[in-house]
């Protein structure tokens, strides 16, 4: 079977499950080694401490045993040596579309990109394979100092801020994938934005896997200063193969004191990625941070979004959704660490599993011993729609402190039939009221999204409901 | 491969799992060498009375000798092995006809002595019979460990409480109890005695229109450190359950409440629920909550958990003192009725009264 043939057969419902010819600049070949993590750092031209860095942590990778929990089964299937740890599709990042190759531009174009950042975005970066090829940011922003840069530039062009922040939320022995992360990054966003400043519209990276076997590794690092705030918005997709490829991010958050930092993430990655990201935020006094973490795609996701409430009256937020169909499994949640007194934190997670998927939440509360009157609230709700599937959930709560209010609760329940004979009585069909009662059911999530994320999700959602009944 | 040679060759608990998170093997382990099962186990005390000291009904006995290993879980083969490998000569079994019934509550009485200590209890309560029966284990010795297996009769109704007076030391108390069709099990726990206490209960609904009901009342005072897991299976249609565990935290004590529940494929019609609460008494106390939920069956009435923390409500105190009781006796007032929830549930108000006054002085204790 071709190539094409074999991807359009596999490609089904999913939008985004197209693949562009490899015209790469630079390929290396799969496998991982010292040396290659070398080449890396080498063909970057990166200082010398980066280098010393990466190489460690790929020490660490290498000892470090993979974890015992979650899906050990599809874990043990990923083989390291069949990926292809970097990629360059292109010899420079554009600031301008028309600097982009034509098949990349296209490719963006398809997936409505530079029509949302004409609309509604104060800046965007575009990831394809391993680095950017696209980043542009509003003039009227870069001129009030914020900064924002794909991860590369970012450590060139501010080095000592990368320096100072880079690792000292998500440290290299954090876990598994986050040593392989820092051994191998490539790309991400580098965003730093001064004392006061309100980034109004939000900044948005797209990450686009598009060769077989790829590898994506990037990583961000968000630095909000005392008082600013942003909001980030991530999207990501990748064609659809028989093989499977690999996605493994770091993201730190740094929102000092008083500010606020939203990172939203709508992943639809194909069903062939392994999707094993670690997301973690350090919210200083009275700032906030939330995260908006949507997983519709990928074969595997793991990502627990993190958020450490350092400072006296940091708040965290984690709204998260999962849909699990046929072949996938979601293993999302949150954790939340209150350190200082007079934290709070609200984590929701809504999940949905359906022809055999799995949805599982994960979750870690912990209110440390000198953290006065802190606050906690976790709400779970799954639905399994079919007999194939299946719906976990798997909260850890320690409190240490006689003064915190904690509360978590978790539901697992089918939809309802009267649900269904309400909307079908009022003129729907069974898959129009399914596809209603869902959308519904995420709701909570949809309403905090940009208003085109929205919609494109209500979409996606209602496509992926049709014929899941009768 | 007789259970020494299978403790010996078993893997060492990871602590990924829940299970050994917060109290692994090691600190369970009557030695803390886990490659060592000591040999001098003694045998402890065991008698069947009544509550109220009358004579037993006729068609209930317990009796030493062989007890049933059947239905204990194969997955936890570390504790199941090593508690067979030491109760060898400690082997108890009750058995209960089929359509007894007791209006008074028959008592299983451990006493234990010595450094190590353990026994095996099995279960064989008959069809329709109706019982509410309390093992309570008292004692002085460092270290027991307690085996606890069996089944219901289809139909019964049971209450099965397992106290805990242990003056100190260890407790390592594994449990795995069947629940056949139409059968109803009520399964408590309190808990006040023992440093440190290591419970794996496992309960499974296998046939039709089992009914099971889990309570625990926890009193957890000064350097305690009390960890229960309890997993329970719907492993068959029309289902129900429900767990509802609180404890109390004073001291520097900790309290583990990890609960598993598992509704498999094909078990449709399942009711369950679970439900943690933990009251936080004293600055250095520690509660620890992990609920889980694991559910493969779309057509289910309803799964859920939930698990809430938090020290004793101001405004109640307020209540109370305004009704002239001292913060402490407000404070005691609180804590005692916190822990009642659970364990006037747990059967009739003859064994309630006798839980009651069982725990009067520890609950005390935890106020002051």
């Amino acid at each position: 079977m071709s190539d094409d043939s074999e991807a359009r057969e596999a490609v089904g419902d999913y939008k985004a499950g197209w693949h562009d010819p490899e015209n790469a600049t630079i390929r290396f070949d799969f496998g991982l080694s010292e040396k290659v993590v070398r080449d890396i750092s080498e063909l970057k031209q990166e200082p010398e401490w980066m280098t010393d860095i990466r190489v460690k942590a790929y020490r660490h990778f290498i000892e470090r045993p993979m974890p015992t929990w979650g899906n050990t089964e599809e874990l043990m299937e990923i083989d390291f040596d069949k990926v292809c740890y970097f990629l360059r599709s292109s010899d420079e990042t554009g600031s301008s579309w028309d600097d982009v190759p034509d098949d990349i531009r296209n490719t963006f174009d398809r997936l409505g990109i530079p029509e949302a950042e004409q609309k509604w975005l104060s800046g965007v970066t575009a990831q394809y394979e391993s680095e950017t090829v696209y980043h542009s940011i509003r003039e009227d922003l870069e001129k009030q100092g914020v900064i924002f840069l794909d991860m590369d530039s970012g450590l060139k062009e501010h080095e000592d801020i990368v320096k100072k922040y880079f690792g000292s939320v998500i440290p290299y022995s954090d876990n598994k994938f986050s040593a392989l992360n820092t051994a191998v990054w490539s790309g991400g966003s580098f965003i730093y934005v001064p004392k006061g400043v309100h980034v109004e519209m939000p900044v948005q990276a797209y990450f686009r896997i598009n060769a077989k076997n790829m590898g994506q590794f990037e990583r961000t690092l968000i630095i909000a200063d005392e008082g600013s705030s942003i909001h980030y918005v991530e999207g990501c997709t990748a064609p659809t193969y028989s093989t499977d490829s690999l996605h493994s991010a770091v993201v730190e958050l740094l929102a000092l004191p008083g500010a606020h930092i939203r990172y939203t993430t709508v992943q639809n990655w194909s069903n062939n990625v392994y999707n094993l990201v670690t997301k973690r935020g350090v919210a200083h006094e009275n700032a906030k941070i939330e995260w908006v973490d949507g997983n519709i795609g990928s074969k595997l996701t793991m990502k627990y979004p993190a958020v450490i409430l350092k400072g006296e009256g940091a708040h965290a937020e984690v709204i998260s959704v999962a849909y699990a169909g046929n072949g996938q499994h979601q293993d999302a949640g949150a954790k939340v660490h209150h350190m200082a007194s007079n934290t709070t934190s609200n984590i929701l997670s809504k999940s949905i599993s359906k022809d055999g998927g799995r949805g599982s939440y994960r979750g870690m509360a912990k209110i440390m011993p000198k953290a006065e009157n802190c606050r906690l609230n976790i709400v779970c709700d799954a639905l399994i729609l079919d007999e194939e599937s299946r719906q976990d959930t798997y909260p850890t709560m320690e409190v240490g402190n006689p003064t915190a209010h904690c509360e978590h609760e978790a539901s697992v329940s089918k939809v309802g039939d009267e649900q269904l004979f309400y909307l079908m009585s009022r003129g729907h069909t069974e898959a129009e009221a399914l596809g209603m009662i869902v959308n519904g059911f995420f709701e909570p999530f949809t309403r905090e999204l940009p208003m085109e994320y929205a919609v494109e999700l209500n979409k996606l959602m209602s496509l992926e409901m049709e014929g899941s009944i009768g | 491969m007789d259970a020494s040679s299978q403790y010996l060759s078993a893997d060492y608990p990871d602590r990924a799992d829940h299970l050994w998170r917060y109290t692994p093997w090691k600190k369970i382990h009557p030695t803390g060498d886990i490659s060592d099962i000591p040999s001098d186990f003694s045998i402890p005390e065991v008698s069947l009375k009544t509550i109220d000291g009358s004579t037993l009904p006729p068609g209930i006995s317990l009796d030493r000798g062989d007890a049933d290993s059947e239905g204990l879980p194969d997955e936890e083969k570390i504790t199941k092995s090593f508690l067979e490998a030491v109760t060898g000569d400690s082997k108890f079994t009750l058995t209960v006809a089929p359509k007894f019934k007791s209006e008074v509550p028959i008592i299983i009485e451990i006493s234990t002595s010595g450094t190590f200590c353990s026994a095996h209890v099995c279960l064989d309560i008959g069809k329709l019979a109706e019982l509410e029966l309390v093992t309570v284990v008292r004692g002085t010795c460092k270290w027991f460990g307690m085996l606890r297996t069996g089944s219901t009769g289809e139909g019964a109704i049971t209450s099965d409480v397992v106290v805990n007076r242990l003056e100190h030391g260890k407790l390592l108390r594994v449990e795995s109890i069947s629940i056949p069709r139409n059968s109803q099990f009520k399964a408590g726990t309190v808990s006040s005695g023992s440093t440190v206490t290591k419970a794996d209960l496992r309960y499974r609904m296998f046939q039709p229109g089992g009914n099971l009901n889990v309570l625990g009342s926890i009193l957890s005072a000064k350097e305690m450190s009390l960890d229960h897991h309890i997993e329970i299976y719907h492993d068959s249609p029309e289902t129900f359950s429900r767990l509802d565990w609180n404890s109390a935290c004073g001291g520097s004590s900790r309290t583990v409440g990890t609960g598993m529940l598992r509704v498999s494929k094909g078990s449709n019609g399942a009711d369950a629920a679970q439900l943690f609460q933990n009251l936080l008494l004293s600055r250095d106390a520690q509660a620890d909550s992990i609920p889980e939920l694991e559910v493969s069956e779309h057509d289910v009435v309803g799964c859920g958990h939930g698990t809430a923390s938090g020290p004793v409500d101001e405004d109640q105190m307020f209540y109370l003192a305004s009704r002239g009781l001292s913060p402490n006796e407000s404070k005691s007032t609180l804590i005692a009725a916190f822990l009642n929830s659970t364990l006037s549930e747990m059967g009739g108000e003859r064994m309630h009264g006798w839980l009651v006054s069982e725990l009067d002085s520890d609950l005390t204790e935890l106020g002051d």
